[in-house]
């Protein structure tokens, strides 16, 4: 599929170049078939462009980030973060005690992580 | 390029230029309308194919729970379709009420339908799958309203319809897929942004010595308090009862608290996610006067009456979500607000209460994934 999409680029590319080099010869020969020539070019530029164009919505779909579980210690500051599991809600007393000093944990979090896209609009 | 009609060909690049123009001004508008049908058919498959995900979701999740697919598909479908009339509004008078027993009905047939469907289900999951369902539902009913105007403009040629419905298709996709995104966390009981407003409730009262063991249970709909003291004040900290996904009856629940301890309530502090700008950061805190709740009606009305008869302060402070956040699993930097909101909560209650006066905590939200 990558490769497809290269190829159509480059195709896409040759033939805008093409269309645009119809188009300037026709627009300043004085050959009476000139007007053909420039609709002809310009017919070439469009089929170039969109093939340049085409495949542009196929966003890769991101999978979602995954849920990620943080458990804290009631005591000290252990923290643990592990991936999210089916029972898990925030609150909820961990049967596990704290591996530094033996404490009851808690589930103080069940969140994601969100990679944000850098603002193109710093207003 | 030469058109002085000078070559033997000028006759045919006249005539096609004429052409052209007469044929984009009399059909210029067919060929828009066509454009802008490809466009909303491309978001209809997109539409359905969320539907359709979603639909197998709910079955994957509900047949778990003690009945086979075939049984859960064929009585996931029936239900698809179910709806509620709005009370009518030509006569005002008790419209609120009347919408208030709707909502009720409504809520009971969904909780029976859960029940049948999920028979080998705890209370609390029965909860998630309710909310599941809904999601199922509201995604099939884009679906089926978006079909609807793009079949009905195509029969009838309507431009005005085909135009209104391709201009809102990407706020119609956007919600779609924001919803669509969201299924994961009610079908696995993942707390969700909008339960910000129990959550900070929850962390408020647990530093104060609310329990699990002290909540107080039903004083509505399945809403109950923690009655703490906090900065010698009297707070009664109010959440629906998780972690199964429900928002509750929390306008009934501070109405409930003002009758039976208005005496002493100088203040009603609402906590909830609010929709953020676009342009406003995620999980800004911000803070304002009224009922922060977005029911329908009901519950925001009994909580203004409630304030409004006994002159009690009404406060909200707000956490700034957007749609995909507020339904989809919770962000870290929704979390990361709770201790500003519990800050701002401290600081309103020192300035505005005085010591031995009572006060009204009330976090509103959806409490899926969010323990007492």
């Amino acid at each position: 599929m990558y490769a497809l999409g290269i190829a159509s680029r480059v195709i896409g590319i040759v033939f805008t170049a093409a269309g645009f080099y119809i188009l300037w010869w026709g627009m300043g020969t004085t050959d009476s078939l000139s007007f053909v020539w420039s609709i002809g070019g310009m017919f070439v530029m469009a089929m170039g462009f969109a093939l340049l164009t085409s495949g542009r919505q196929q966003k890769e779909v991101k999978p979602p980030p995954p849920t990620v579980t943080e458990i804290r210690c009631n005591s000290c500051d252990f923290k643990e973060i592990r991936d999210f599991q089916k029972g898990d809600y925030i609150l909820k007393a961990v049967e596990t005690t704290c591996p530094k000093c033996q404490s009851a944990m808690t589930i103080e979090g069940v969140y994601i992580v969100r990679e944000e896209p850098e603002d193109k609009d710093k207003i | 390029m030469q058109l002085d009609g000078t070559n033997e060909f000028s006759w045919i690049f006249n005539l096609a230029f004429i052409a052209f123009i007469m044929i984009f001004s009399l059909y210029g508008a067919k060929f828009q309308m066509w454009q802008w049908l490809k466009q909303i058919e491309t978001g209809l498959h997109e539409l359905k194919r969320m539907f359709i995900e979603s639909r197998q979701t709910a079955i994957d999740t509900f047949k778990e729970f003690g009945k086979s697919e075939e049984e859960v598909a064929k009585d996931l479908d029936r239900w698809m379709d179910y709806f509620t009339i709005m009370p009518v509004d030509l006569d005002p008078a008790g419209i609120l009420k009347r919408l208030d027993h709707l909502l009720d009905e409504r809520r009971d047939r969904f909780q029976e339908f859960v029940a049948d469907i999920a028979p080998e289900s705890t209370t609390t999951m029965n909860q998630n799958l309710e909310n599941t369902l809904e999601v199922t539902q509201v995604l099939g009913l884009i679906f089926r309203v978006v079909r609807h105007f793009y079949l009905l403009g195509k029969k009838t040629g309507s431009q005005i319809m085909i135009m209104q419905i391709q201009m809102q298709m990407p706020d119609l996709l956007r919600l779609a897929k924001a919803y669509f995104e969201a299924l994961s966390a009610f079908s696995e009981g993942k707390p969700i942004g909008d339960g910000i407003g129990p959550l900070v409730v929850t962390k408020f009262a647990r530093e104060y010595g609310g329990t699990q063991e002290n909540y107080n249970h039903e004083i509505s709909r399945e809403v109950g308090y923690y009655k703490i003291e906090a900065e010698g004040r009297t707070v009664y900290a109010m959440r629906a009862t998780g972690p199964g996904g429900t928002v509750g009856k929390p306008g009934l629940a501070v109405k409930t608290l003002v009758d039976k301890f208005g005496d002493k309530l100088t203040r009603i502090i609402t906590i909830d996610a609010a929709l953020k700008l676009e342009g406003e950061e995620l999980g800004r805190v911000s803070e304002g006067t009224g009922a922060a709740i977005g029911d329908l009606g009901p519950e925001k009305h009994a909580m203004e009456q409630a304030a409004t008869e006994r002159g009690i302060g009404i406060e909200a402070i707000v956490i700034k979500e957007d749609e995909a956040a507020a339904v989809g699993v919770m962000d870290k930097r929704i979390l990361d607000s709770v201790p500003e909101v519990i800050e701002r909560i401290k600081k309103s209650i020192l300035k505005r209460t005085k010591p031995g006066d009572s006060v009204i905590l009330a976090g509103v939200g959806n409490t899926i994934g969010i323990g007492l």
